[in-house]
């Protein structure tokens, strides 16, 4: 029989000091998402929760109904994704299987206790052991420490996907918008040419026109139809999309989107330095410093305690296409060959690396709020010059145009033309202004912030095609 | 009326440069005419006597004997041409109008002309049909150096034969001509009695292309005009020509188009008796009531308005008595527009149907662009007269006062001796013997007496 391994008085305080260890480990209310919903909702303007139960399941299935029943708005779509996105609820699990690894490793192995009872030779031996894993008991608390990072930087990452579902989302919708607008105007495209394909056919029954010119009239509207037919594609593929991220399937695909995108707003947001705004709000740069921080840590930690081998944190690093998988190993060498120097210097390399990556990360992230902020605004621009120059002027060109008419100085095919071109110039407007509303979005995501000028829940009607004036007929002469 | 102004005073100078003060100080004064009405001149004040013409729509220029020489002063300067009310062409012409004013002398007169070029290029002024000394014919670069922006230059010359002829540049040729730089000139014979007549008209043919919209006119046009100008004015702004029935009048015309103008006259016949050449001698004179004007030509004819009424008078190339109108606009007559009319008002508010029963705007308004003149317009007592360009009407009437040039109103026309509609009973319509029975071809929709849609 082990002294050793023999319960003794004496070892009842490290197994005291064992159970106050675990102590401080336990599941949290909220499971992370405490940090995860706020820093959501400041930067999209929802709010995101973690679908748990059937009670759940219910609540969002009767929002979902309710917001459904009305004409969806870009914050909807937002709200709807953000709950019901079912790979982003996979996500959100994420932190709770990070934080059971933190509870975990915060608990020690449930000491061991055996009994053995042998008899022989007339002497029975009766052999209790208590085994107790020490080595767990020094490790705990690094590994504790250690899966406290990750459980932070798990929260960090989730919040920055749910985010990143919130952009792609608002995208989408613009896009999805923009289609169906894109589709009527075809349509009204469509229409001049077939009113003059139409016509044309009447002038060659009357013989006043050739096979010739009512054959170019008619290319004309069976373009315009074909045009119709690819606008319709791209409106279904668009629509679709947005289904997809708001998770959205069966009769709840029949949501119905606004008729037109929402009005440019009065003025562009001046955003006085994107870049600092960019470092102080992303996300992503927050979860590199933090990963930063904690291979710093863990250098620190391996300076400190040359025996016990914690290189395996944050080594393993999230890889694009692949599971993320982060992990860490610990164990306790006894210094007889290794007096841990070069796990020291691999420690200060993983940490320069790490270091680096986040200087990358925030380049990267300063390069894309100048480039979205320099997008939006001159997203902002063109759509501002098409609704205040070349709508006014297209206007313009039509009142003229049907005054030339009046005078017998254009016919009426001129008169169609011109309303085609017209119509055009308002399907590029409604594009211009759908690149605004995308930049708008994108802009948010590259600098973590919500602009405050962010389009009115219910858009007022946009303005019609701009119409020639019936108003002013009068005496000329 | 006329307006003078001082050359002297200068306010009014406009152009490349100013004529020295030493220069101008013997100048004749340079008259300024702002008003495009007819202006009937008064009897020459001083000079041999003649009868002068009366300038449609235009005037003529008042002179200054100095040494027995009759002096003018032409100012070759841009001008803003009311072509009719509500239209205006920036233009060229001389002392505040295009054509210029008309010159009168008489047959023997020593002329003296200043010509100043308040244009921003060369100028001269050729004495188109004049038999003068070479070095007076005023063609730059040829008789003499053309007259550089801001100078005055001095023809001078006798007014040899009597008879109709006109001025114009003989220098950038033709932008100057499409910008109206052009004028008539009258030589009247030594006995005001000689070819003496009641009434003597005078104009010049011109023709512009100024775009619908726009007040210049395009200088490279060739033969696509739009508008079709007596003196540059275009009906309904061409004064009639108001006679007393029983007078002899003559109308003398000069084309400076690019085309020829068959110019016609309804309710009388007439004689061509001059040409730029002179005067035609009775015998050789032809009866007509249509006479071609060709491109440069200039004609004089002459009747006895014996037949009273408001009678048209106008070129007879139908295009010329139109203004402003597209020329590639597809015929739209017997076009069948049911249904299609409301797709394309749904598509364009204001579009009306027009022209599917002809050209014909059946008595509507509708706004057309700036400074354009509707295609035919102008109302008669018995309704829309459909014309524009070069028309206008020769009014006789019985008791219109000698000199008297004043617009009588319409004529008022004799009981019964008006086309009317008959309202008795019609034949049944018949076929033409032996005529085949025409096929059914195109399944031609006219429609007749539908309402104009709106
Ligand atoms: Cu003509």
């Amino acid at each position: 029989m082990s002294a050793l391994q023999r319960l003794k008085p004496r070892h009842a305080g490290l197994a005291l000091l064992a159970l106050l260890l675990s102590g401080c480990a336990s599941f949290s209310q909220d499971g992370g998402f405490g940090v995860v919903s706020p820093a959501v909702q400041s930067r999209t303007g929802a709010e995101t929760r973690l679908l748990r139960n059937e009670d759940d399941q219910r609540a969002l299935g009767k929002l979902i109904a309710d917001k459904l029943a009305q004409e969806l708005s870009a914050d909807d779509a937002v709200q709807i994704a953000l709950l019901n996105n079912r790979g982003l609820q996979a996500r959100y699990w994420e932190l709770g299987i990070a934080e059971a690894d933190l509870v975990q490793a915060g608990r020690l192995q449930n000491p061991g206790f055996s009994f053995k009872r042998s008899h022989g030779g007339g002497e029975l031996e009766i052999e209790r052991t208590f085994t107790f894993n020490l080595v767990n008991l020094i490790t705990a608390p690094l590994a504790q420490r250690i899966e406290g990072r990750r459980f932070e930087q798990t929260k960090l990452t989730v919040a920055e996907d749910a985010i990143k579902l919130a952009t792609e989302t608002r995208r989408a919708y613009y896009e999805a918008v923009a289609a169906e607008q894109g589709v009527e105007y075809s349509r009204q495209i469509a229409a001049a040419a077939d009113a003059s394909a139409e016509l044309a056919e009447r002038m060659r029954k009357a013989g006043n026109w050739s096979k010739f010119d009512l054959a170019r009239e008619q290319a004309f509207y069976a373009e315009a139809m074909a045009e119709v037919a690819r606008a319709g594609k791209a409106s279904t593929a668009s629509r679709e999309k947005l289904t997809r991220l708001m998770g959205l399937w069966g009769a709840d695909t029949g949501f119905k989107l606004p008729q037109r995108l929402p009005e440019l707003p009065a003025s562009a947001a001046e955003l006085q330095d994107v870049e600092q705004g960019a470092l102080r709000n992303r996300l992503d740069i927050q979860a590199a410093t933090l990963e930063t921080q904690h291979t710093a840590s863990s250098l620190g930690l391996n300076k400190a305690t040359r025996f016990i081998n914690v290189l395996e944190l944050g080594v393993v690093r999230e890889r694009k296409g692949e599971e993320r998988m982060r992990g860490y190993e610990l164990s306790l060498e006894i210094p007889l060959f290794d007096w841990g120097s070069s796990r020291v210097a691999r420690a200060e390399a993983v940490y320069m690396q790490s270091a680096n990556r986040l200087a990358e990360t925030a380049v990267q992230a300063r390069s894309e709020a100048r480039e979205s902020y320099l997008d939006y605004r001159s997203s902002y621009d063109v759509a501002k010059h098409y609704r205040d120059v070349v709508i006014p002027l297209r206007k313009q060109l039509s009142d003229e145009t049907l005054l030339r008419y009046n005078g017998m100085l254009l016919s009426v095919f001129e008169l169609l033309a011109d309303s085609r071109e017209q119509t055009a110039a308002v399907k590029s407007y409604i594009e211009a202004l759908k690149d605004f509303w995308v930049a708008h979005a994108t802009l948010e995501a590259a600098t973590g912030t919500r602009l405050n000028n962010a389009p009115a829940a219910a858009p007022a009607p946009q303005k019609q095609a701009p119409a020639h004036d019936h108003s002013n007929h009068g005496a000329h002469q | 009326m006329t307006n003078r102004r001082s050359f002297l005073t200068g306010a009014a100078l406009i152009g490349a440069g100013m004529v020295s003060r030493a220069g101008a100080a013997s100048l004749p004064e340079a008259p300024l005419q702002p008003a495009a009405a007819t202006a009937v001149p008064p009897p020459p004040p001083t000079g041999r006597p003649f009868n002068p013409v009366v300038t449609l729509n235009g005037w003529s220029l008042p002179w200054r004997m100095k040494d027995n020489v009759k002096e003018f002063h032409l100012v070759a300067e841009p001008v803003v041409r009311e072509i009719a009310p509500g239209m205006f062409a920036n233009l060229w012409g001389y002392n505040g109008q295009t054509p210029g004013p008309t010159i009168e002398v008489v047959e023997g007169d020593r002329v003296r002309i200043f010509v100043t070029n308040k244009l921003p290029e060369n100028t001269s002024v050729h004495w188109h049909g004049q038999i003068l000394p070479n070095g007076m014919d005023g063609v730059s670069g040829v008789t003499q150096p053309a007259i550089p922006p801001g100078k005055t230059f001095v023809y001078e010359f006798v007014a040899k034969h009597a008879g109709t002829f006109m001025y114009h540049p003989h220098a950038d040729e033709m932008a100057q001509m499409a910008m109206g730089m052009m004028g008539f000139w009258v030589t009247h014979p030594k006995d005001p009695a000689l070819h003496a007549v009641d009434r003597d008209f005078v104009f010049l043919l011109s023709a512009y292309d100024i775009e619908p919209g726009s007040y210049t006119p395009k200088i490279n046009t060739m033969l696509d005009f739009n508008l079709w100008t007596f003196n540059s004015r275009a009906f309904p702004a061409i004064d009639p020509m108001v006679v007393r029935k029983g007078d002899r009048v003559r109308i003398r015309a000069g084309n400076l188009t690019m085309t020829n103008h068959p110019i016609h006259l309804h309710g009388h016949t007439f004689e061509v008796t001059g040409t730029d050449g002179g005067w035609v001698k009775p015998a050789a004179r032809w009866p007509e009531v249509t006479t071609d004007i060709a491109v440069g030509q200039m004609r004089a004819i002459e009747f006895i308005a014996d037949n009273p009424g408001d009678w048209a008078f106008h070129c007879h190339k139908s295009h010329h008595t139109m203004n402003a109108m597209g020329h590639d606009v597809p015929t739209m007559i017997g076009v069948d527009h049911r249904g299609v009319a409301e797709k394309i008002n749904k598509l364009v508010p204001g579009y009306m149907v027009m022209g599917e029963k002809g050209g014909s705007m059946g008595g509507m308004q509708m706004p057309i662009p700036e400074n354009t003149l509707p295609m035919m317009t102008g109302t008669g007592q018995y309704g829309e007269i459909e014309m524009g360009g070069m028309f206008t009407l020769l009014k006789v009437r019985e008791n219109q006062a000698r000199g008297n040039y004043s617009d009588p109103g319409w004529y008022k026309h004799p009981q019964g001796s008006v086309a009317r509609e008959w309202t008795g009973e019609l034949p049944p319509p018949s076929t033409a013997p032996n005529a085949p029975a025409t096929k059914a071809a195109a399944p031609l929709k006219v429609k007749r007496n539908a309402p104009h849609r709106h």
